[in-house]
């Protein structure tokens, strides 16, 4: 009798201490990727469970031990809660921050900019970490802008809550500009292509000939000498007294030609755009 | 043949039975709805037009109903279409180690202070500031092991999709 009471006995005090409750100490500053420890006071076993942005876990632990955070269970940066429970449940929350910068998401507008143009291109960088966490902590990104003809240009901007943007103006000279942003030795490189603005001035030159008024202009270019691309159109109009003809011509090697047809004594302009060009008077045939 | 006293009784107890069955659910149930608040005012560089600020209030807020749903039901399927990059391969993570660890999820009562930060130059992509107040349960099965009223600050990031803003990065911060 007393020996049953006895083994009874035990097998309560056995229950009881699998059942006491268990305090938990968070990891204080726990990183992405690294392994971390949440301590336990207590004893007996218990069910431990992790909840994070991109973890659920749940698995037996024993109270009074430190209970192990795997490097991967912790790559998500983000709150992270901790249960355990044995007769009540027990929770701490804790925040796992992100390591370092390993990746530059870089955005970069427009891919073909007109030149001459203020303010025109703009860039935007983002520090991600090796999990794809967003670095917060204020980096230091230098933003390098080259093109061919000219010194290359440096910024270098502090990242605001993850971020870090510039613009400038576009060169006065068409081809490609080469922007670079760099965090250390990480770094991201894009390209914007530079191309001719609007056609600056129209000059243009005809003669009379068996088919009709061929008339052509000269080399197209934009206000800083940059040919336009081919497929500008151009449009010639061409006022024979009360009559008025119009032919567009695409740009093609620099040059629109057109041919056009009047018999007496002709007006021909021609325009592109916001521009115009000169006139040509030439007389009847 | 039933007398007075007994008729009036029964009239009270198919009353109190009928009012019992129709009572709107809402006057015990738990408010789902998440209340979000939108201020622009501080985004830069480029402003937030009123159309945008419309759509993403919107987008934001439906992201959240979703990811409550999908967390409390454990299927990934309210998540499509409103996560993407890394926002969904989390949340999609999540959704499958609960699966396994046969845990669900709730966030309820949820209230979000939401500030744009940052909008960038072509309008391709800002960074909010949710400031969100809600309940958290986390639940084993059907019992439920952790209860407790908090306050996330989240930084997010959204770009716009096809037809809506997308959340492309969701990550709680201790302090903004």
């Amino acid at each position: 009798m007393a020996l049953a009471l006895s083994v009874g006995a035990l097998c309560l005090a056995g229950k009881i201490a699998a059942a006491q409750d268990a305090d938990l100490r968070a990891p204080s500053s726990a990183v992405a990727g690294h392994a971390a420890s949440i301590a336990t006071t207590g004893s007996g076993t218990a069910t431990f469970y992790l909840v994070g942005p991109s973890i659920a876990l749940k698995r037996d632990v024993h109270l009074g031990e430190e209970l192990s955070l795997s490097a991967k269970e912790l790559q998500s940066a983000g709150k992270y809660v901790a249960i355990v429970c044995a007769a009540t449940c027990r929770s701490v929350g804790f925040f796992v921050a992100p390591t370092k910068p390993l990746n530059l998401i870089f955005l970069v507008h427009p891919s073909r900019a007109p030149v001459g143009q203020n303010d025109v291109v703009s860039g935007v960088a983002l520090p991600f970490d090796e999990f794809h966490n967003l670095v917060l902590a204020p980096a230091t990104v230098d933003f390098q802008l080259s093109a061919k003809g000219s010194a290359p240009v440096s910024h270098q901007v502090l990242t605001q809550n993850g971020i870090a943007w510039f613009h400038t103006n576009s060169g006065r000279t068409a081809g490609a500009l080469q922007l670079t942003a760099a965090i250390n030795d990480v770094s991201a490189r894009r390209v914007v292509q530079q191309v001719a603005s609007d056609p600056c001035s129209l000059r243009i030159k005809g003669q009379r000939t068996p088919k009709g008024i061929v008339v052509e202009t000269e080399p197209v270019r934009d206000c800083t000498g940059n040919p336009v691309p081919d497929g500008t159109v151009v449009t010639f109009t061409a006022k024979d007294g009360k009559d008025t003809s119009t032919v567009d011509a695409p740009i093609k090697q620099g040059i629109a030609r057109a041919q056009m047809t009047a018999t007496g004594s002709v007006v021909i302009s021609a325009a592109s755009g916001v521009v115009m060009g000169n006139e040509l008077h030439l007389s009847a045939q | 043949m039933i007398d007075r006293t007994q008729s009036g009784l029964v009239a009270k107890v198919v009353a109190i039975a009928l009012i019992a069955v129709f009572a709107p659910r809402y006057s015990t149930g738990e408010d789902t709805t998440p209340q979000v608040v939108l201020n622009t005012s501080k985004a830069s560089p480029r402003s937030v037009e009123s159309l945008t600020e419309r759509a993403l209030l919107r987008d934001y807020e439906f992201a959240w109903v979703s990811l409550e749903q999908a967390l409390e039901s454990n299927s990934t399927a309210p998540l499509s279409g409103l996560f993407a990059g890394s926002a969904d391969a989390w949340l999609n993570e999540a959704v499958t180690s609960q699966r396994r660890s046969g845990l669900t999820s709730r966030y309820l009562d949820q209230s979000h202070k939401v500030e744009a930060v940052f909008y960038a130059p072509e309008g391709d992509m800002i960074e909010l500031h949710d400031t969100a107040d809600y309940r958290l349960q986390v639940l084993d099965g059907s019992k439920t092991i952790h209860d407790e009223h908090v306050v996330v600050r989240y930084v997010v990031l959204m770009t716009p999709g096809a037809d809506r803003w997308v959340i492309r990065q969701f990550q709680a911060v201790p302090e903004f």
